[in-house]
C-alpha cells in the first residue's frame, strides 16, 4: 500500500455541508481540509491569493485542532473580506498539552476575475468532527454551517 | 437520556424522519445536564449539528446546562414582518423596479460588507442596545421596538465579552442580509385564516407585506465558535460527558456560562439592530418607488427570533420553574394574555412568523395555550429542509429557477442565480403541512397565508 494521495470530497447534509479530506501527513491533511473549505465558499480556480499568517493555534486533541484551524481560516477570510484560496501548514506537532499548528491562509479579493463567491461559510462545527489515522495516512471529517 | 424525546409530527412527517439523524440528535439533547420536561422536536425538525434544527430544550436555571450549539452559530437568526398600505395590484406595474431598489438598498451575498461601517464605540452601542441603538440613530421608530421580541434589546449583553475577531467579522455588516437561506421577500396576503387575528395584526386580504429573514452575520458566528471552543475544554472539568461534542456545555452560573450569555446577548442585539437597519433600507426603497407616505406607513407587525436561549418561567410537572429555554430553529409562541406579548397583541397572542419557500407561501400565526403546556412556549420556525443543497442542485440541474419563478409571477434578484436551486421549493417541505401539525397540537393559531411576489437572495 502506498502513501495516501491528497484528496477531498463533500458529504451530504440536509441543511449544511460535510467534507472529508485525505492525505499522507497531518500537514497535508490540514491543507487539504482548507482546500475543501475554500471550495465550498468560492470558486477560486486560477487565483493565487496573498498570504496571511495563521496561528499558532493549540488544542487538546487533533479534532479540536481541526476545529481551531478551519474556523480560524473562516474568521480571517471574512475579517479581511476576501475569499480563501488555500492554506499552507508550516508546522503541526504534538506538545506536552496536546497539539499545535501554524501556517498561512492565501486570500484573494472577491472582485478578482478568477474568484466567484459561492456561499457563506459560517463555521465548522464539532458535529462528527474527526481526524483519523489509517494505514496509508489521515482522514479529516467535518460538518460546516453554510 | 435524562428525559424523553418528543417529536411533533403527523404520520407523513414522521415517515420522512424515520431514517434521519435528527432523531438521534433529539435523543442526544435529552442527555444535557439539568434538562427538564422533554427534548422537543418541532414539526419542521431536520438534521442539524449537535441539536437538530427545530430543537427545543429547557434546562434548569439553577445548575442546568447552557449549550451554545443549542442556539446555533447564527445567534438570533430571526424573521420580521412589515405591513404596507399597498395592495397586490399596486405592485404589478413597478415590481421589477422595486426589486432593483431593494436589491441595491440591502447588501446581500457572500463577502457583503456593504453595511454601515461602525466605529468601535458605535459597535459597542449596537451590542449593548440592539434595535434601540438603531432607532436612536434614525433607523426606525419607537413602535418598531414595541413590536420586536424583547423590544429588540436582550438584557445582560456585555460588549466586552465579544472577541476582536467577532468584531472584525461583523464590524461592517450592519444592514446586510447575508446568503444561504436568508432572504427579503415582498409578499401578498392571499388567505385569511383567522379574521380576528388578522385584524389585530393589521393584515387584510391582498395587502402587500415584507418578510425579512437574517441574523447576526459573522459577528454572531464567531461568538458561537469562540464559546464552543471554551465549553468543549471546560465540560470535562464539570464532569459532563456528551454524545456529540457540538453539544458542549457548562452549568449555568459558572464563569464560562456567564461569559457566553453576555456575548450571546450582545450578538442577539447585533441581529436585532441588523434587521432594524434593513427595515430602514426597505422603507427607503418603497419610498423611492411609491412615495414617502407609503414608506412612513410601513409598520412592523412583529420581529421574532428562532435561534436563541432565554431564561423564562414555565410549569414543569406541576411546579413553576425558571428554566433556560434553548430554541434552535424554533420560534417563541406565547399565547394570549402572556405578559411578554406586546399590549397591542395581548388579546390574540404573540405573532409567529413561519417562512415557507420562495415559490409557495409563508404563514403568520399567533401563539396558542398549548405551547405553554407542551413546548415551553415554542413552535416551528419554517418549512424545514427536505433535500440537501447538493441533492437540490442535482435534481434541478439545467432548470432556470428564476425563469420558473418569473412564470409564476415572482420577481427574483439574486447574487448567484445559478445557486438558486439550493433554496428552491423542492428542497423544502410544504410549510402548510408543518403549520397544520403545529396548529393541530395547539401550539399556534394560523392567521394568514402569504404568497411571495419579489424574492431577494444573497
Amino acid at each position: 500500500m502506498g502513501a495516501q494521495e491528497r484528496s477531498h470530497a463533500f458529504l451530504p447534509h440536509t441543511a449544511d455541508a460535510g467534507l472529508v479530506a485525505h492525505a499522507a501527513t497531518l500537514a497535508e491533511l490540514f491543507e487539504e481540509g482548507a482546500l475543501a473549505l475554500a471550495e465550498l465558499a468560492a470558486d477560486t480556480a486560477g487565483a493565487a491569493g496573498a498570504p496571511v499568517v495563521v496561528g499558532p493555534l493549540a488544542a487538546d486533541d487533533l479534532a479540536g485542532l481541526a476545529f481551531a484551524w478551519l474556523n480560524e481560516l473562516i474568521g480571517i477570510a471574512e475579517s479581511e473580506g476576501r475569499a480563501l484560496v488555500r492554506a499552507q501548514v508550516e508546522r503541526v506537532e504534538g506538545t506536552a498539552d496536546g497539539w499545535t499548528i501554524a501556517g498561512s491562509a492565501f486570500l484573494a479579493p472577491y472582485d478578482a476575475p478568477s474568484v466567484r463567491a459561492r456561499r457563506q461559510v459560517k463555521a465548522v462545527s464539532f458535529h462528527r468532527l474527526g481526524v483519523e489515522e489509517g494505514p496509508d495516512g489521515y482522514a479529516l471529517t467535518a460538518y460546516v454551517d453554510v | 437520556m435524562r428525559v424523553d424525546g418528543f417529536v411533533f409530527a403527523d404520520d407523513r412527517l414522521m415517515a420522512r424522519l424515520r431514517d434521519d439523524p435528527a432523531l438521534v440528535q433529539v435523543a442526544n439533547v435529552a442527555t444535557l445536564p439539568g434538562i427538564v420536561g422533554a427534548s422537543l422536536a418541532m414539526p419542521d425538525v431536520h438534521w442539524g449539528y449537535g441539536f437538530p434544527v427545530g430543537g427545543v430544550a429547557a434546562t434548569l436555571a439553577d445548575g442546568g446546562a447552557i449549550s451554545p450549539g443549542g442556539i446555533g452559530f447564527d445567534i438570533n437568526c430571526g424573521v420580521r414582518l412589515l405591513r404596507t398600505s399597498l395592495l397586490r395590484g399596486d405592485l404589478e406595474p413597478v415590481a421589477a423596479r422595486l426589486a432593483d431598489e431593494l436589491f441595491r438598498a440591502v447588501p446581500s451575498g457572500v463577502g457583503a460588507h456593504g453595511g454601515q461601517r461602525l466605529a468601535q464605540r458605535d459597535l459597542d452601542g449596537v451590542l449593548a442596545e440592539g434595535a434601540a441603538w438603531a432607532v436612536r440613530h434614525g433607523l426606525g421608530n419607537a413602535e418598531d421596538l414595541e413590536l420586536t421580541e424583547e423590544r429588540g434589546t436582550l438584557a445582560g449583553a456585555d460588549p466586552v465579552a465579544v472577541s476582536d475577531r467577532a468584531r472584525q467579522r461583523g464590524g461592517d455588516q450592519l444592514g446586510t442580509l447575508g446568503s444561504g437561506n436568508h432572504f427579503l421577500e415582498v409578499q401578498a396576503v392571499d388567505r385569511i385564516l383567522d379574521g380576528d387575528g388578522a385584524r389585530a395584526l393589521g393584515l387584510a386580504l391582498e395587502q402587500l407585506v415584507v418578510l425579512i429573514h437574517c441574523g447576526s452575520r459573522g459577528l454572531g458566528h464567531q461568538v458561537c465558535t469562540d464559546h464552543l471552543a471554551v465549553m468543549d475544554r471546560a465540560a470535562g472539568r464539570y464532569g459532563i460527558v456528551l454524545p456529540d461534542r457540538q453539544l458542549a456545555c457548562v452549568p449555568l452560573g459558572t464563569p464560562e456560562a456567564n461569559a457566553y450569555l453576555a456575548a450571546m446577548a450582545a450578538a442577539a442585539n447585533f441581529a436585532w439592530a441588523n434587521r432594524q437597519a434593513i427595515t430602514h433600507a426597505v422603507r427607503g426603497a418603497f419610498g423611492r418607488v411609491f412615495g414617502a407616505g407609503v414608506a412612513t406607513a410601513m409598520g412592523l407587525v412583529y420581529d421574532v427570533s428562532h435561534n436563541i436561549a432565554k431564561l423564562e418561567r414555565h410549569q414543569v410537572a406541576g411546579r413553576e420553574l425558571e428554566v433556560c429555554v434553548h430554541r434552535k430553529g424554533a420560534t417563541r409562541a406565547f399565547p394570549a394574555g402572556h405578559q411578554d406579548v406586546p399590549l397591542r397583541y395581548r388579546a390574540v397572542g404573540q405573532p409567529v412568523l413561519i417562512p415557507g419557500d420562495m415559490a409557495r407561501y409563508s404563514f403568520v400565526a399567533v401563539g396558542a395555550p398549548g405551547a405553554m403546556e407542551l413546548s415551553f412556549g415554542s413552535t416551528c420556525h419554517g418549512a424545514g429542509r427536505d433535500l440537501s443543497r447538493h441533492a437540490a442542485i442535482r435534481e434541478l440541474r439545467g432548470v432556470d429557477i428564476a425563469a420558473q419563478l418569473a412564470h409564476e409571477g415572482i420577481v427574483v434578484r439574486a447574487q448567484r442565480p445559478d445557486l438558486l436551486a439550493e433554496e428552491a421549493a423542492l428542497a423544502y417541505k410544504d410549510v402548510a403541512s408543518v403549520v397544520e401539525v403545529a396548529a393541530g397540537a395547539g401550539l399556534i393559531r394560523p392567521v394568514a397565508r402569504l404568497r411571495p411576489l419579489i424574492v431577494i437572495k444573497g
